[in-house]
C-alpha cells in the first residue's frame, strides 16, 4: 500500500515536471505557430484579399470555395495543383531516400575511430549546407549547364548530355520510349486525377527537376549527417565488442546491433526530410520558377504565388493545408512502418 | 490516454480562441481606417516612408538623396526604405494597415490593389498628368481612371552586335519580319544564331501586336486566340525550326541579354536594362540599338514596362505623400535618377531631354509612340506564368493551341473577377 | 581505443597466416577506396565554396566570363568596399545579438521538452509530442503575414524581442533532442533517481552533460537556423537599425534578383555571412566526438 502510494506520488510529480519542462516550448509554439495556423486555416475558407485584418468585417467566409476549386473544378488552379503534386513526389521519392541513406553513409564514415582527418572531412560535408543558396544556385546552374561539368563528363562516357534545366520530358517517360513505347496508352491518356492525365502522372521527375533533386541531396546530407553523429556515439562500444567476440562481420555488426540503434534517429531523419521536401520552396524560387513546362512546380511555391503575386490568399493557404494534410498523413504512416520504438529505451513512445 | 488528448486539444483550442478574439478586436487589427484626407489638405508633420525595391547602390543613393532634397524643401521627413523583399513587405504594410506612404509598384500588383480600392488615385489631379506617355498611363488605368505616376518607362528594341553585323557584310537595319528573317539567317554561324528572344510572354506579345493582333480588347475580355496571333507565333516557330533564332534557354543562358552579351546570339528583342547589364558584364561588346521591325502590313509596335509611386488611401499624411511624388515626377528630378542609375524618365518632357542627352538610347523614347502596355490582369500571375511556360516550349507544340489555352486561363481569372 | 586491438588479437588468433595476408591486402586496398571516395566527396562539397570565395574578389566581367574558375583573373576588392559603404558592422552586430540569443533558447528550451517527451511519463504526452510534428508540416510561406500580425498584436513588432522570441524554441530541435534521449540508455539517469536526486537535478547535472554530442549538433544547426533566417526576420521589423547580415543584403539588390549582374556582391555578402559560421562549425564539430560520458572517446 505504501509502495504504491510512493509510485503514484512519483507519477504525479513526472506529470507535474513534464508539463514544466515543456511548457515554454508549448507556449512559444502556440503563439507563434498555432495561432498564426489557425489564422491560415480561416483565410483558407475566407475571400481576405490581403488588406487589414483577416478578422475585420469586410471579410466573410466562402466555406470551401477555395478547396474547391483546387481540388474538383476543372481548370488552371486544379490542373497546377496536380502538375505540383506530382513533381513534388518525385521529387520526395528520390531525395529522401538518397539524402537519408548519403548523410548515414558519411556519418558513419567520419564516425571511424581510426580515420585521418576526421575533422576534415566532417567540416567538408558539412559545407555545402552552410553555403548561402544564392551561391549554391549559381553555381549549379553553371554545372548543370548544357556546356557544363556534368555533360563534359556525360560527353566522355560517349553519351551527349541534356540541357538539363529547359528539358521538361520526364525521365520515366524517357525509359519508356526506350522500351518502345512512345505513345500514351489511351487509357492513360483520356483518364486522369486532378487535371493531369495518369500519363502524365507517370512521367517521372523532368530532366530539370533531376538537377534541383541532385542539388537538394548535396545541400542536406551535411545536415542530417550532424544529426545521425550523436546517435552514432551514443551507441555503447560494449555492444559493438560483444558482436565482435561473437565473430561478425561489418556487415552483420551493421545490421544488428548499429542499425537498430539508429532506430529514433532514422525516424526523426526521415520525418524531417520529408517533411522539408514537401515544402522545397527556396531552390524553385531561386532556379526554376516551375519552368520548364510546369514541371518544377511545387505546391508551396503555387501557395506563394498565389498569394504574394496574385492576392488569392485563400487559395494560397487552401493549397498549404492541401500539402499539411498530406505530409500528415505520409507521417503517420511512416510512423506506423517503422514502429517508431528506441530498442534501448523501450516502448516508452 | 484519450482523455488527455481531448484535454489537451481543447486547451489548444481556448488559447486560440482567446487570441483571434482579442485579435478581431484589438487595434492592431482593426479594419482600415478611412482616412478622410484628400488631396486638397494640408499636409501634416507626420514623416513619410518611401518604399522600393533597389537594383543596386546607385539607385539606393540616388532616391535617398532625393527625399533629403525633399525634406529640404518642405520639412517632411521621409524615411526611405531599401525593402529586402518589396511584394512582401507592401502586403504586410496592407495587412497590419500601415502600408508605406509612397511605394514602387509595378502592373500587375497595381491592378490587384486597384481592384480592392485601397489606392489613392490621384494621378489625374497631377498638374502635368498629360504630360506621362500615354502606353505608361495605360498601364495604371482601372476601369478607365489614371490612378498612380508611372516613373520610368522601358521597351522594348532591337539590339545588334556591331562587329557581328559588319563581318556578315550587311547594311541598313531590317525594317520588317521578311528583312529580320533574312538577316537572322546571314547571322547565323556555327556558333552563333542571328537572333535571340525571351520565351516569355513578355518577350513574344510584341509580335503579336505587330502582327495586328491584340492581347486585351479595350473592355478587358481576352482576345489572345485570333488569327493574326497564330500567324505571329508561326513565324517565330519557323525561325525556331531553321535554328535561325533560339531562346535564351537554347543558348544556356538565363535570359536574351546574357546570350547577346556572350555573343552566342548576333540580334537581340530586350528592353533597354540590358544598356547596364552590357556595360557591367560584358564591357567589350559593341552593339547598337534600332527600333523593332514592323509586321507583314507595316504595323509598328513594342511592349513597355514600368512601375508607379503608389500611395496607399488610408496614409496618415496622404497629403504629404502626395507632394513627395509631385516633387519625384518633375522633369529635373526624373533627369537626375536618370543619370544617376540609366532609367529612361516617364514624362514626355523629361524624355526629349533624355534622347538629346543619350542619343545612342533615343530609340527607347521613339518607340514609346506605339508602345503597348505589358498585360496586367488581377489575379493573372498564374495564368500568366502558364502562358509563358507554354510559349518556351513553342518548338515543340501547336501555336493556336498555345493561344488557345492560354485564352481560356486567362478569361477565366477575368471572369472570376466580375 | 579498445576495439581495434581486440579485434586483431581475434582474428589472428584464428586464421591463417596466408589468408590474413590476404585480408590485409584487402583491407589497405578497401581503405585506400574509402579515403579516396572521401576526398572525391570533400573536393565535391568544398568546391562551391571556395568558388564563392574566389567571386568575391572578382570583378562583374571577370565573375560572368569565368564562373567556374575560383582564382580571379586579378583580384579586386570592389564587392566588398561597397559592403563597407553599408551598416555592415550594425548587420553583423544584430545577427550575432539574435543567433547567440536563439541558440541559446533552443538549448535550453528545446533539451528541456525533448527530455521530457523522451523520458518523463505524463498524461498528454503522445498528444504534445503529436502536435509538435504537426505544427511543422505547414508550409511556411502561408505563415508569414500571420506572423506578422501575431508579432504586432503583441506589442513586439520592430523590437530585437520581436526578432528573437518567435525563434527561441523549434519543433525540429525538440524533435532531435527527444530522439537523441530515446537512443541512451537510461541507466545512468536512473541510478541518479534512485539516489534521491530530483527530476530537475537528474536533468541538469546528470542529463544535460550527458547530451554533450547532441546539444552540439543542435548549436551548430540553431546557429546556423538563425543567423540565415532571412523570411522570420523580415517579417519582424521594418527599421533598417534592426537589420541582420540577411535582410540588410536583401536591401542591397532586391529589385533585381535572380539576374545575371552582381554576382561578386552578392557572393562577397554570402561569404561575410557565412565565414562565422563555417567558424562556428569547425570549433563546435569537434566536440561532438566526445563520448556520452562526457570523456573523449578516441
Amino acid at each position: 500500500m505504501k509502495l504504491l502510494s510512493r509510485r503514484g506520488s512519483l507519477r504525479r510529480r513526472e506529470t507535474a515536471a513534464g508539463w514544466l519542462m515543456t511548457a515554454p516550448v508549448i507556449v512559444l509554439l502556440l503563439v507563434f505557430l498555432v495561432v498564426p495556423i489557425a489564422m491560415a486555416a480561416w483565410v483558407s475558407l475566407s475571400n481576405w484579399t490581403g488588406i487589414g485584418s483577416p478578422f475585420s468585417s469586410d471579410v466573410s467566409s466562402v466555406g470551401l470555395r477555395n478547396y474547391q476549386a483546387l481540388l474538383t473544378q476543372p481548370g488552371l488552379p486544379q490542373q497546377q495543383l496536380g502538375e505540383s503534386l506530382r513533381n513534388n513526389l518525385y521529387y520526395v521519392l528520390f531525395v529522401v531516400p538518397v539524402q537519408t541513406a548519403l548523410a548515414l553513409g558519411l556519418a558513419l564514415a567520419v564516425s571511424r575511430k581510426r580515420l585521418a582527418g576526421r575533422g576534415f572531412f566532417r567540416t567538408a560535408y558539412y559545407f555545402p549546407s552552410i553555403t548561402s543558396s544564392v551561391a549554391v544556385s549559381i553555381i549549379f546552374l553553371y554545372i548543370f549547364g548544357s556546356t557544363g561539368v556534368v555533360n563534359a563528363l556525360v560527353g566522355y562516357l560517349g553519351a551527349h548530355g541534356p540541357n538539363w534545366f529547359n528539358d521538361p520530358s520526364g525521365v520515366l517517360q524517357l525509359a519508356y520510349s526506350g522500351l518502345g513505347v512512345t505513345q500514351a496508352p489511351a487509357a492513360l491518356a483520356n483518364h486522369g486525377f486532378l487535371g493531369l492525365p495518369w500519363w502524365q502522372w507517370l512521367a517521372g521527375p523532368s530532366v530539370a527537376m533531376v538537377a534541383i533533386i541532385v542539388l537538394a541531396v548535396w545541400t542536406t546530407s551535411g545536415t542530417f549527417m550532424l544529426i545521425f553523429l550523436p546517435a552514432i556515439y551514443a551507441i555503447p562500444s560494449e555492444l559493438e565488442e560483444a558482436a565482435i567476440m561473437d565473430g561478425a562481420n561489418a556487415w552483420q555488426r551493421f545490421w544488428r546491433v548499429t542499425f537498430p540503434m539508429l532506430k529514433p534517429a532514422l525516424f526523426l531523419v526521415l520525418t524531417l526530410g520529408l517533411i522539408a521536401t514537401w515544402q522545397v520552396f527556396d531552390q524553385i524560387y531561386l532556379m526554376s520558377q516551375g519552368n520548364p513546362a510546369g514541371t518544377t512546380l511545387t505546391p508551396a511555391y503555387l501557395a506563394y504565388v498565389a498569394s504574394f503575386s496574385d492576392q488569392q490568399w485563400g487559395q494560397g493557404a487552401a493549397i498549404a493545408f492541401i500539402l499539411f494534410a498530406i505530409i500528415v498523413a505520409l507521417t503517420v504512416l511512416q510512423r506506423l512502418v517503422l514502429r517508431d520504438r528506441g530498442t534501448v529505451a523501450g516502448d516508452r513512445a | 490516454m484519450k482523455g488527455s488528448r481531448r484535454l489537451t486539444t481543447a486547451v489548444l483550442a481556448a488559447a486560440v480562441l482567446a487570441f483571434t478574439a482579442a485579435c478581431s478586436s484589438g487595434g492592431g487589427f482593426g479594419s482600415p481606417s478611412s482616412s478622410d484626407a484628400t488631396a486638397t489638405a494640408k499636409p501634416n508633420d507626420k514623416p513619410l516612408t518611401l518604399m522600393f525595391g533597389s537594383s543596386g547602390p546607385a539607385e539606393t543613393k540616388a532616391v535617398d538623396a532625393a527625399a533629403a532634397a525633399f525634406t529640404k524643401q518642405s520639412g517632411i521627413k521621409v524615411q526611405v526604405i531599401a525593402a529586402s523583399d518589396l511584394a512582401q513587405q507592401v502586403a504586410q504594410g496592407f495587412a497590419g494597415n500601415e502600408p508605406p506612404d509612397v511605394f514602387y509598384l509595378d502592373p500587375l500588383t497595381f491592378q490587384n490593389y486597384a481592384k480592392d480600392g485601397v489606392l489613392d488615385p490621384y494621378a489625374s489631379t497631377l498638374s502635368n498628368a498629360s504630360n506621362f506617355a500615354p502606353a505608361l498611363k495605360a498601364a495604371f488605368a482601372y476601369q478607365g481612371q489614371f490612378v498612380c505616376a508611372p516613373k520610368d518607362a522601358s521597351t522594348l528594341a532591337l539590339y545588334i552586335n556591331t562587329k557581328d553585323w559588319q563581318q556578315a557584310g550587311l547594311g541598313a537595319p531590317p525594317a520588317n519580319w521578311n528583312q529580320l528573317e533574312s538577316d537572322a539567317k546571314k547571322l547565323t554561324t556555327g556558333g552563333r544564331t542571328g537572333l535571340v528572344i525571351d520565351q516569355d510572354e513578355s518577350g513574344i506579345d510584341e509580335f503579336l501586336y505587330q502582327d495586328g493582333g491584340t492581347v486585351l480588347s479595350s473592355t478587358g475580355k481576352v482576345e489572345l486566340d485570333s488569327p493574326q496571333n497564330v500567324q505571329a507565333l508561326t513565324y517565330l516557330k519557323s525561325m525556331l525550326d531553321s535554328g535561325i533564332m533560339k531562346f535564351p534557354s537554347q543558348l544556356d543562358a538565363g535570359f536574351s541579354g546574357q546570350a547577346f552579351g556572350e555573343n552566342k546570339a548576333a540580334m537581340d528583342v530586350i528592353g533597354n536594362w540590358e544598356n547596364g547589364e552590357l556595360q557591367t558584364d560584358y564591357p567589350n561588346v559593341k552593339f547598337k540599338v534600332y527600333p523593332l521591325p514592323a509586321g507583314p502590313t507595316g504595323i509598328h509596335a513594342t511592349l513597355s514596362f514600368t512601375n508607379c509611386w503608389g500611395v496607399p488611401k488610408q496614409s496618415q499624411n496622404l497629403a504629404g505623400a502626395l507632394e513627395l511624388v509631385k516633387f519625384l515626377t518633375t522633369t529635373q528630378q526624373e533627369m537626375t535618377f536618370s543619370n544617376a542609375f540609366g532609367v529612361i524618365p516617364s514624362l514626355e518632357s523629361a524624355q526629349s531631354q533624355y534622347a538629346a542627352a543619350y542619343p545612342q538610347y533615343a530609340t527607347f523614347v521613339k518607340e514609346l509612340a506605339y508602345a503597348h502596355p505589358d498585360i496586367a490582369i488581377a489575379g493573372a500571375t498564374q495564368a500568366l506564368d502558364a502562358y509563358s511556360s507554354a510559349l518556351e516550349q513553342l518548338a515543340n507544340s501547336n501555336p493556336a493551341t498555345i493561344l488557345s489555352t492560354a485564352q481560356q486561363n486567362l478569361q477565366a481569372v477575368v471572369n472570376s473577377d466580375k | 581505443m579498445s576495439a581495434r586491438p581486440f579485434f586483431s588479437r581475434v582474428s589472428s588468433g584464428r586464421v591463417s597466416s596466408r589468408r590474413v595476408s590476404s585480408r590485409r591486402v584487402r583491407r589497405l586496398a578497401g581503405r585506400t577506396l574509402l579515403y579516396l571516395v572521401l576526398a572525391v566527396c570533400a573536393v565535391v562539397y568544398i568546391y562551391p565554396f571556395l568558388l564563392s570565395i574566389g567571386t568575391a574578389f572578382k570583378t562583374d566581367p571577370d565573375a560572368i566570363a569565368h564562373p567556374l574558375n575560383p582564382i580571379p583573373s586579378h583580384w579586386v576588392l570592389t564587392a566588398f568596399t561597397e559592403l563597407e559603404q553599408q551598416d555592415f558592422l550594425l548587420w553583423l552586430g544584430n545577427s550575432v545579438i539574435v543567433a547567440v540569443s536563439v541558440t541559446a533558447g533552443r538549448l535550453l528550451f528545446d533539451s528541456m521538452a525533448g527530455y521530457a517527451l523522451a523520458r518523463l511519463r505524463f498524461r498528454g504526452r503522445g498528444a504534445v509530442f503529436s502536435a509538435i510534428i504537426a505544427v511543422m508540416a505547414v508550409p511556411s510561406v502561408v505563415l508569414l503575414i500571420p506572423k506578422f500580425l501575431v508579432l504586432k498584436q503583441l506589442g513586439i513588432y520592430n523590437s530585437y524581442p520581436g526578432l528573437i522570441v518567435p525563434l527561441m524554441t523549434d519543433a525540429a530541435g525538440v524533435f532531435i533532442m527527444r530522439q537523441f534521449f530515446l537512443s541512451v540508455h537510461p541507466s545512468i539517469e536512473e541510478a541518479a533517481k534512485i539516489d534521491g536526486a530530483g527530476i530537475f537535478r537528474t536533468y541538469w547535472s546528470v542529463v544535460l552533460p550527458m547530451a554533450r554530442p547532441a546539444l552540439i549538433t543542435l548549436t551548430i544547426l540553431a546557429f546556423q537556423g538563425s543567423w540565415n533566417d532571412f523570411s522570420d526576420l523580415l517579417i519582424a521589423h521594418q527599421s533598417p537599425s534592426l537589420d541582420t547580415l540577411t535582410t540588410g543584403v536583401g536591401r542591397l539588390v532586391s529589385g533585381q534578383l535572380g539576374e545575371a549582374t552582381q554576382y561578386p556582391l552578392e557572393l562577397a555578402a554570402a561569404m561575410a555571412m557565412t565565414i562565422p559560421v563555417a567558424i562556428v562549425f569547425f570549433v563546435f564539430q569537434r566536440f561532438i566526438m566526445r563520448g556520452p560520458e562526457g570523456g573523449v572517446k578516441e
